[in-house]
């Protein structure tokens, strides 16, 4: 295993996150899965890449091992970022806390002071038009509105790098288990607060009109084991675009029928 | 291609007032004692009406059953003497000491189970067996051990009520969803802090029911301590007043000190582990059973 942690080298700041043939093998000997099959993957700082793949893909895999939750079992990780923040596809929030204080406990555990604490998970809630319900616990908000405050949550603990590293954002099917409109209004979100904010985003979904709709650029997964298959540049996207990688991921997935 | 965005801000905007569930409206507190409060006094006066019914038609010889004011009458004496609270003090204070020590005690151990595999595996079922075992079998050996001293007590009591809080604590652990610690560990926490920001508050409602049955267990041990363990080195508890009402043949005594000690375990219970429970729950949105 060679992963590396390497935080704000100035002169590599053209590159967030570095995967180089990153490999995950799960179990041993005849039972042994390869989740991931040399993948590589450059992300520059600030931009939105997402992954693209059906189930058994290996995404949560990848984005577990740049978060640093799982380890991969061979390749490299470069990582020019402050610690990467991961939103799961539940809030997750501690259900006894309000939620200015699930935003400050982020902050805690990255060591800043009370005082600031109190001021940072303000802003951060007013970021996510959250600032009246600051003293609510998690049980008194709506589905959308919990997410957003994990999404702030996750902004607290990237963005308080101290040496201005840049802020990296891991997000796993935030918005999978939200109904059609609230999704719709929090894609929007999203993107509001990433111009405003200038984080890095790798954004996990198996939705091809969500990957196309947040990213900048799409990165197509085969599954079992998970390559990179693809890449879309999705700037300027178009219908044709979407077609193209639904296609593609369609033969990705039928290639497993049989 | 999408909406604007600035029509989508108030789709959310409205989604939000939408969303935001309905607080329930308290209703006053007159209302709230009759349907908490008013209940159990009428059971109480029930049991007083039959109790004197028993005792007026006279199934029982007086030294058996004994009239409701004459128990009455040895609660108003010893009372007035100020002996009821000597006895109170005497008790209470071993069995909040007691409780504490096993708290102390009873916490890490807990964690220790929860958290390391092979603790768990070594002594894990043994916690749970103890539970099972009445801590008054602990009394013979006790006093062989350390004599008739408070010490006998305090490791009576200790018996009682450690496994009862460990294995809570264990089986809150056990229950809290793995996404938090994740979440925990994905924000950066260490081990420790983990512990005392995540595991230690995500358990604690099953942190508090522990600690609930054990003080029921503790103030149990101590009177089956008090009752079995009498010397005049240890003073006289709710234990030994009870021992020396039915050494007399006084009923009245007898009965009068059991109203005691469950007067005591309903006041704590009444007092300090309901509030705490409810405070608890609510502030989680568990408010469904109460």
């Amino acid at each position: 295993m060679t992963a590396t942690l390497e935080t704000t080298v100035p002169s590599t700041v053209d590159t967030a996150v570095e995967l180089s043939g990153v490999r995950k093998v799960f179990g041993h000997g005849n039972s042994a899965v390869v989740a991931l099959d040399g993948v590589d993957l450059r992300v520059k700082p600030g931009e939105f890449v997402c992954l693209l793949g059906a189930s058994g893909c290996g995404k949560s895999t990848l984005l577990n091992i740049v978060a640093g939750l799982d380890a991969a079992t061979s390749g490299e990780l470069q990582l020019n970022t402050s610690r990467p923040a991961v939103m799961f596809q539940e809030p997750a929030l501690m259900p006894w806390l309000t939620a200015a204080r699930n935003v400050e406990l982020a902050l805690r555990f990255a060591g800043v002071g009370r005082l600031a604490r109190k001021r940072r998970a303000l802003d951060l809630l007013e970021l996510v038009r959250l600032g009246d319900v600051a003293d609510k616990r998690p049980h008194e908000l709506s589905g959308g509105m919990r997410q957003r405050v994990a999404l702030a949550r996750a902004l607290a603990s990237t963005t308080v790098s101290p040496d201005g590293a840049p802020a990296l954002l891991l997000m796993d099917e935030p918005f999978a288990a939200l109904d059609a409109i609230t999704r719709d209004v929090l894609q929007s979100e999203l993107l509001r607060v990433w111009e405003t904010t200038n984080t890095a985003i790798i954004f996990v979904t198996h939705d091809v009109r969500e990957a196309v709709r947040l990213g900048q650029r799409v990165v197509l997964l085969s599954s079992r084991p998970g390559r990179v298959v693809r890449e879309w540049d999705v700037t300027d996207s178009s219908t044709e675009v979407l077609d193209e990688i639904n296609t593609h991921l369609r033969e990705v997935i039928s290639g497993h029928a049989s | 291609m999408a909406t604007p965005p600035d029509t989508l801000d108030k789709v959310g905007a409205g989604l939000d007032a939408l969303d935001v569930p309905v607080e329930a409206h308290r209703p006053p507190v007159w209302r709230r004692f009759l349907k908490t409060g008013v209940p159990p006094i009428i059971a109480f006066a029930l049991l007083l009406g039959v109790w004197q019914a028993l005792w007026a038609s006279a199934v029982l010889p007086e030294f058996q059953l004994p009239a409701p004011i004459n128990v009455w009458d040895e609660l108003v004496r010893s009372i007035s003497t100020g002996e009821a609270f000597g006895i109170l003090w005497t008790s209470l204070h071993r069995a909040v000491l007691g409780f504490l020590a096993a708290v102390v005690i009873a916490t890490p151990l807990g964690l220790l189970i929860a958290k390391v595999r092979v603790v768990r595996a070594a002594i894990g079922s043994l916690l749970t067996g103890l539970q099972s075992l009445p801590s008054v079998a602990w009394v013979p050996a006790a006093i062989l051990w350390f004599g008739v001293t408070p010490s006998t007590i305090y490791f009576v009591v200790l018996m009682g009520s450690v496994p009862s809080i460990a294995n809570g604590l264990v089986a809150g652990i056990d229950q809290i969803p793995p996404l938090l610690p994740r979440v925990g560990r994905a924000l950066g926490a260490g081990r420790l802090a983990s512990a005392r920001h995540i595991l230690l508050p995500a358990a604690l409602p099953g942190y508090l029911a522990g600690l609930k049955q054990g003080w029921a267990f503790s103030w149990r041990s101590l009177m089956a301590a008090e009752i079995i363990a009498t010397s005049p080195q240890l003073g006289v508890g709710l234990g030994q007043y009870l021992h020396n009402g039915s050494s007399l043949n006084d009923i009245n005594m007898v009965i009068a000190a059991i109203f005691l000690i469950l007067l005591v375990g309903i006041g704590i219970e009444l007092l300090l582990f309901r509030p705490l429970e409810r405070a608890v729950l609510r502030a989680r949105g568990l408010t469904g059973a109460l």
